[in-house]
């Protein structure tokens, strides 16, 4: 199971590489063209080397923790301990308070500078759905505990 | 809550870090729970209690505000 997982973090990192390295090629052969193929290359290195650095990272660590079982224990009490959890989920919710100020000052300083109504109208959808994604969890979490 | 982990770990000989690996928890929450900065869960109350082999009541103590 442990190898079918870092041989699929393996293929990712790889196909992560090649689409990376598409998107430079494109971009040195390409350029001066117009529309979607303008930017297209920019794409596809953000989306190959956002592919390649998490996949390769998750294969060393499997690589690693397959070879270390010791410190595969360590891992596994650091994410399952009741502490480490509680801290994460406190500093998520502090997070998540942040977030949602910064995103409706973002959507005023948009207004305010007169920008597009798409761009304005999309925070304000954004931050719609993550109000109501956590009134949605409130009540599962309600019928839950 | 106050409780009285690390005397009783200090009685058996045991190591923060012993203790942490034998409950499944990190040394850090060994040491939060001796310093009474984390309050456990049930669970690991229960654990607790188990394998020093006393009732929760004898470790931890609860003290109304």
């Amino acid at each position: 199971m442990k190898s079918e997982g870092t041989a699929k973090y393996v293929a990712f990192s790889v196909l992560g590489f090649l689409v990376m390295a598409a998107g430079f090629l494109l971009a040195i052969f390409l350029p001066g063209t117009d529309g979607f193929l303008r930017i297209l290359p920019y794409i596809c290195i953000g989306a190959g080397a956002g592919a390649f650095g998490g996949n390769f990272g998750n294969a060393v660590r499997e690589h690693i923790i397959k070879k270390n079982p010791g410190i595969a224990r360590k891992i596994e009490i650091e994410t399952n301990d009741e502490r480490n959890m509680a801290i994460t989920g406190r500093a998520k919710a502090k997070a998540y308070e942040i977030m949602q100020v910064l995103l409706w000052v973002l959507t005023i300083v948009f207004a305010l500078l007169q920008a597009d109504l798409y761009v304005i109208l999309s925070l304000v959808a954004v931050n719609l759905i993550v109000i109501f994604s956590m009134l949605y969890y409130i009540d599962k979490y309600n019928k839950e505990m | 809550m106050r409780n009285r982990l690390e005397e009783i770990r200090k009685q058996k000989g045991l190591t923060q870090e012993e203790l942490a690996e034998a409950l499944g928890v990190s040394r850090q929450t060994i040491n939060s729970l001796e310093n009474g900065r984390y309050n456990p869960s049930i669970v690991l109350a229960f654990r607790i209690a188990r394998f020093f082999g006393m009732s929760i009541e004898e470790i931890f103590v609860f003290e109304e505000e």
